[in-house]
This record gives structure tokens, C-alpha cells and sequence, in this order.
């Protein structure tokens, strides 16, 4: 990232293991640590940390997400694993913490396991994709009126990034975001398909890549709109990590909150909020126009001069590589009744906003949310299973996105960007550890002693049985000079 | 460090071979042609057994112990036997004392078994990252062979090339010979040695994780 390397950039892992308990004058260069993450100390981690593999345990949430930071941001020259933990490593594990207490180093010489990790060193990707896919469903023109219709967007982004990207599921962040927004774009599908419930605004759902890297994506994905469009929207709502909150919701905005468009959308939330029984902040964070850094989705279509707010659970505008899904955000920290919650308020302040009749909202699609939500409950799951680092590794999922706004859109369209700015990539995010149990060098020397003592004694037994004990001393003794024959 | 361990194996496997034929008097006389001839014997010997074994053998869904399939793979175990026969009478053979034949016969037999059975999952699975004991227990079944070989060699000559038995041994001797002849059928765990063969990789390959 702009010159500096960030992380491991090390794959290779040729080593002996061993656990923490060793003897504070062990030499851990040649060693792999392995550390199961319930054992794990942070300063530990931040003095030394020889090449290290770390087991992934629940309930650990905050200690994870600080040595998530701590990796992140140190330059580290070896390189870092997780594992998922199960019976064969706990085996490998007890047997070395039990050899490691003894007292025994573990180096070449004594027995022990090796762990090797056969993988190239990681080729930088030449140009990373990304990938905005977007729907658009349209609103009813009134016969009579030739102005093109409003439009409000809905926004998410979809990317994550961890310490471990090929685990960083990101199931909060911003896969809550994702779902909330598949969820508001089927039902207000359902709403546009009957002309008498047809709001007078086009709706724009938009999921977005880049999201971790300084919401890259959004920035290429509003550049590319036509003048008009952009100009056409109104307003834009931004979903961040709607996933685990438990009764307040903040809504972020660049615009002063004196702004007319600003207080109208946060009045329309407000409201819908108190009968659901939700507290609702607004954050206003000024832009500041030459720091690259972008905390926020809306600050990219607040640079465009687009009135845009984020919703997010979030109260502090995050740093960079902060809150992008890493390894604690899976799916069990993620509230399904959250996410329902906040789809019910966002959809009905829309609903408010755009407007629709109120009495055809409440009935059918509001009432039954939970039910037609389960489609999307497996969403969260898939998005547990297919972690997304710039567009790659999506598979089905993406597919079953694209399906989702298929169905519930008019159009779709998907848009293809390269990644650019001062990030560069390193693929090999993953690979197959095989744990070897070796036998000492001594051993085998042992084992050369032995045999060549057996050797030695079944020729000496030959010799001796068949051409008898004379002829075994003959062997040694040298032949009698034969100075006598000259003369 | 694993080539050492390959060495070590190999040593074991094959060092007592080379160890008994400069020990006794085997190397004085020169009798190594009779030991190379002998363990062509023992090649041809084992190709025929494979055709009888593909040709004879039906391969049983259920585990159960079928006595007319154990009776069929004894019956090809006496293809050694034959074989032997073979490469005792039939060879020209220099003049050699009959002493020395029969050793001469049953190191070029134990040679060339030891090499057809054991070299190859030596050379592949001792040289790996991982340890077991299997390739040392290999080892030594190669040295209980060579010693198995030779008594059986040596029983043969003495049915087929001593004309002048006492007449009282001669049963004891045809015995000892059936009960030698058919011993690695009974010993082993792998029925035949044959099918070492065809399953190279019997031996264990290192547990993975995937990470």
C-alpha cells in the first residue's frame, strides 16, 4: 500500500512445531508456533510471534479483532496461518505442548512434527477487479408529466478484508448490509408490480465493490453514470453493518444537518423509528477533500454532490482496514431479528419518502417480512461460505445475488472496474498445511550403529561356521613380505 | 536426513546378501553366476505365479475365508517349489560342490526376492518427510526370508541332488520341506507376496490438514 508492505507476504512454511510453553531460552527461528486462540496473549504477539498459527475459537471476538489490527498494520516477515481447530491438530498439539514441558528443545535432533506448507511465494495480481452490480426499478409516471422521475438509490458494499482474507466472511459487515438490501429491493418489487402502490420515484440498488479500500467502487460506479441519473437522484441511502445492534442505529452524513434533504430523511427515519421502537442518532462528519481516505460510503456520492446518508450500528467512523469483516465476523455474531428491524425501518421510511399509500404498506409484505425474509437468512449463510476480496472468490454467490436483484428488479446491469489507487494485492490466500511426524537425526544414527554392528557380527558368525575362526584373524592380518623371492 | 533413513532400510534389507555371500566360502569358489541364474529363476517363477493368481483368482465381495480360494492359493505357492526344482537341477552349473549349490541357489532366490518386493516401497515411502517403522520391520522380514530361502534351497538339493538318503529321514525331510514351502503363505498377513505388487502404495502417506 503506497510503497509500504503491510501483513505477511510470506507462504512457504517449512518448520518444527511448537507450542508456548517453551523455555524462555528456547530458539524459536526455526520453529512454527502453534497457538490455540483461547491460549493466545496480545503482548505476546506483539514482541515476538515467530511464524504462527492461530486456531479459530468463538467467543473471542474483541481479542480477535485486536490481533486482527495487529496484523494488519506491522510489517511481518514470516508468515501467518490460521486453522480451523480439530481432533487431529488438538493430537499434534497436547503431543508437543507435552515434549515442549519436558523440557526437550525441539530442534532437528530430537523427535517431533514438522509442519510444511508447499506453496510459491504470492504473485502480485496484476490488476485487481472490481465488480458493481446494479438494479433499477422504476417508478410510475403520471400521464401528463414529462420530467424524468426522481430516483433514490440504495447502496451496499459487498467487499471484505481480514487479516486472513480467505476467511474474512464478513457476515455483519457488510453482509447484513447486502441482505437489507436484496430483502427492500423484493419488496418493494412487490409494491411497483400493482400500479395503485407504485411510488413516483425510480429506485436504484446498487451493491458495490471496493468497499474496504476507500469505497473505490462506489467512486467508479458513480463516475460512470450518465449526468442526468446522477443529477436525477435525490437521495441516497447507504446500508454499513445493520447486522448487530441492538436498539440504536446511526445515521451518518457529510451534509450539515441544517441541510433541508438532511433533515427530511432523518425526520422520516425518526418517525418511523419511534414506532419501532428504535433510537436513531445522526453523526455528521465533514469531508475533508485531500485526505484520500474515505470512511464512509455516502462521503463518495457527497464528493458528486449527491445528498447521501449511511445507516449503519456503527457510531465511529472506522480507520482504514477497520470494520471490514475479518475473521470474528461470522455468522453466529449476527442478529437475524437486527437485520429484520432494519430493513422494516428503512423500507418504511422509503415507503414514507417516495410515497406510497400507507394503508397498502401495512398489509401483505410489511406484516409477513420474517416470512419472506428466509430466503434471504440463507443468503447469510452463503456469504459465511464465499468470502469476497475484491470481486474474486464470489462462485455462486455471486450468482445467487444476481438472481435476487434479477427477480426483484427491472434491469440489471453489472459493471467491471480495475481497482486502482495505492493498494497492491498478493494472491495465495490459502493452502494445505501438512503436518509430518518426524524421527530425530540421532535416530537414525542410532539406527546406522546397530545395523552396522549386526553386519559385522553376521560375517564374523559366517566366517567363523564355514571357513573357520583362523581364517577370520587371517583377515586382519597383513600378508608376510615377500622380500624373500629377489634373492 | 530421509535419504540417511533410506540407506539405513536399505542396509538392513539387503546387506545381509551381500554380507553372507563374501562370509562363506561362496566367494572363493566364484559362485556368483549360480546366484544370478538363480534369481532369474526366481523372476520367471514369480511372473507365473502372477498369471495363475489374475487367471485362477476370483476377488470376493465378502471378507470370508473361502477354503477353496486359500487351497487354489496354495496349490500356486508350490509354483516356488517347482521353481526351485528348476534352478537346482536343470542349470549347467559349474563344478561346484552341492554343498555350495544350494546356498549359492537360495541367496540368488532370497536376492531377487527381497528386491522385487521391498525396493520399490523403499525407494518411494522412505524417502519422504514422514517416519514409521514400517521399512525397518521390512527389513527384517527381508533377513527372516534370506534364512527361510536358504533352509528351503537346502532342503530341496537334499531331495533332489543326494542320491543316497538313509532311508529314515527321507519322510522327515519331505515334511520339513511342505511345512517350509508353504510357511510364508501362513506367516504373512498379504497372502502372497504377489500382491505387494499390485497395491505399491500399501504403506501410509502422511496425514494432511488443509489450513
Amino acid at each position: 500500500m503506497s510503497g509500504s508492505a503491510y501483513g505477511s507476504r510470506f507462504t512457504a512454511l517449512n518448520h518444527h512445531a511448537a507450542s508456548l510453553h517453551f523455555p524462555p531460552s528456547a530458539d524459536l527461528s526455526r520453529a512454527v508456533l502453534i497457538i490455540p486462540l483461547r491460549e493466545l496473549n496480545i503482548t505476546f504477539v506483539r514482541e515476538n510471534g515467530g511464524n504462527k498459527q492461530v486456531h479459530e475459537k468463538e467467543q473471542l471476538k474483541n481479542l480477535l479483532a485486536e490481533l486482527e489490527q495487529l496484523l494488519i498494520h506491522a510489517n511481518i516477515p514470516y508468515p501467518v496461518y490460521f486453522a480451523f481447530e480439530n481432533d487431529e491438530i488438538d493430537t499434534v498439539l497436547a503431543d508437543i505442548k507435552k515434549n515442549d514441558a519436558i523440557g526437550q528443545p525441539a530442534t532437528a535432533t530430537t523427535g517431533g512434527y514438522k509442519l510444511v506448507i508447499p506453496t510459491p511465494e504470492p504473485k502480485k495480481v496484476a490488476s485487481p477487479t472490481i465488480t458493481n452490480i446494479q438494479g433499477w426499478l422504476s417508478g410510475l409516471k403520471v400521464d401528463g408529466d414529462t420530467n424524468q422521475l426522481p430516483t433514490i438509490a440504495i447502496v451496499a458494499s459487498y467487499d471484505t478484508f481480514g487479516a486472513a482474507p480467505a476467511l474474512s466472511v464478513g457476515s455483519d459487515s457488510n453482509g447484513s448490509g447486502v441482505v437489507a438490501l436484496l430483502e427492500i429491493a423484493r419488496l418493494f418489487c412487490l409494491l411497483y408490480s400493482n400500479p395503485k402502490t407504485r411510488g413516483r420515484y425510480n429506485l436504484l440498488f446498487g451493491l458495490t465493490s471496493g468497499g474496504p479500500y476507500n469505497y473505490n467502487g462506489t467512486q467508479k460506479w458513480l463516475r460512470s453514470f450518465d449526468q442526468r441519473l446522477r443529477e436525477s437522484i435525490d437521495y441516497a441511502i447507504c446500508l454499513n453493518s445493520i447486522g448487530s445492534w441492538d436498539n440504536e442505529l446511526w445515521i451518518h452524513v457529510s451534509k450539515p444537518p441544517e441541510n433541508a434533504y438532511i433533515k427530511q430523511i432523518f425526520e422520516g427515519f425518526s418517525n418511523v423509528a419511534e414506532e419501532l421502537d428504535i433510537k436513531v442518532g445522526l453523526k455528521h462528519k465533514k469531508i475533508n477533500i485531500s485526505n484520500p481516505r474515505v470512511a464512509w460510503e455516502h462521503e463518495q456520492f457527497s464528493r458528486l454532490r449527491v445528498t447521501a446518508a449511511t445507516l449503519s450500528e456503527i457510531s465511529t467512523a472506522p480507520e482504514l482496514l477497520q470494520g471490514t469483516g475479518g475473521l470474528f465476523d461470522s455468522r453466529q455474531f449476527v442478529n437475524e431479528t437486527a437485520i429484520t428491524r432494519g430493513v422494516k425501518l428503512v423500507a418504511e421510511s422509503l415507503a414514507n419518502l417516495v410515497p406510497i399509500g400507507r394503508e397498502c404498506v401495512d398489509c401483505g409484505p410489511m406484516t409477513s417480512v420474517s416470512g419472506l425474509y428466509q430466503s434471504n437468512a440463507n443468503l447469510l449463510d452463503i456469504r459465511g461460505k464465499g468470502p469476497a476480496l475484491v470481486g474474486w472468490n464470489w462462485g455462486n454467490v455471486w450468482e445467487h445475488v444476481w438472481k435476487e436483484l434479477a427477480d426483484h428488479t427491472d434491469e440489471v446491469n453489472m459493471q467491471h472496474e480495475v481497482l486502482e489507487g495505492v493498494f497492491t494485492f498478493y494472491d495465495s490466500t490459502s493452502a494445505r498445511l501438512n503436518i509430518y511426524q518426524v524421527a530425530s537425526v540421532t535416530f537414525d544414527l542410532l539406527l546406522l550403529l546397530v545395523l552396522g554392528s549386526y553386519l559385522i557380527v553376521l560375517f564374523s558368525f559366517l566366517v567363523i561356521t564355514t571357513r573357520g575362526l583362523d581364517d577370520l584373524i587371517s583377515l586382519f592380518r597383513r600378508p608376510p613380505s615377500r622380500k624373500v623371492k629377489t634373492a | 536426513m530421509t535419504m540417511f533413513h533410506f540407506f539405513n532400510c536399505a542396509i538392513l534389507t539387503f546387506g545381509p546378501h551381500a554380507v553372507y555371500y563374501s562370509a562363506t566360502p561362496l566367494s572363493e569358489y566364484d559362485t556368483l553366476g549360480t546366484s544370478v541364474k538363480a534369481a532369474l529363476v526366481y523372476l520367471g517363477t514369480a511372473l507365473v505365479k502372477l498369471v495363475c493368481l489374475a487367471t485362477f483368482l476370483q476377488v470376493s465381495e465378502n471378507d470370508g475365508f473361502d477354503p477353496y480360494q486359500e487351497l487354489l492359493k496354495a496349490l500356486i505357492g508350490f509354483i516356488d517349489v517347482a521353481g526351485l526344482y528348476f534352478a537346482l537341477t536343470q542349470l549347467t552349473h559349474r563344478n561346484i560342490s552341492q554343498n555350495h549349490k544350494f546356498q549359492a541357489v537360495g541367496l540368488g532366490w532370497a536376492f531377487a526376492d527381497s528386491v522385487l518386493h521391498r525396493l520399490a516401497p523403499l525407494w518411494v515411502g522412505a524417502r519422504g518427510l514422514e517416519f514409521t517403522w514400517d521399512y525397518i520391520l521390512q527389513g527384517l522380514e527381508a533377513n527372516a526370508n534370506l534364512v527361510l530361502s536358504i533352509s528351503l534351497a537346502a532342503l530341496g538339493s537334499l531331495i533332489w541332488l543326494r542320491k543316497n538318503k538313509p532311508k529314515t529321514l527321507i519322510p522327515i525331510i519331505y515334511a520339513c520341506a511342505g511345512i517350509v514351502a508353504t510357511m510364508p503363505s501362513i506367516t504373512s498377513s498379504s497372502f502372497f507376496p504377489e500382491a505387494a505388487l499390485l497395491s505399491p502404495m500399501k504403506f501410509r502417506l502422511p496425514s494432511s490438514f488443509v489450513v
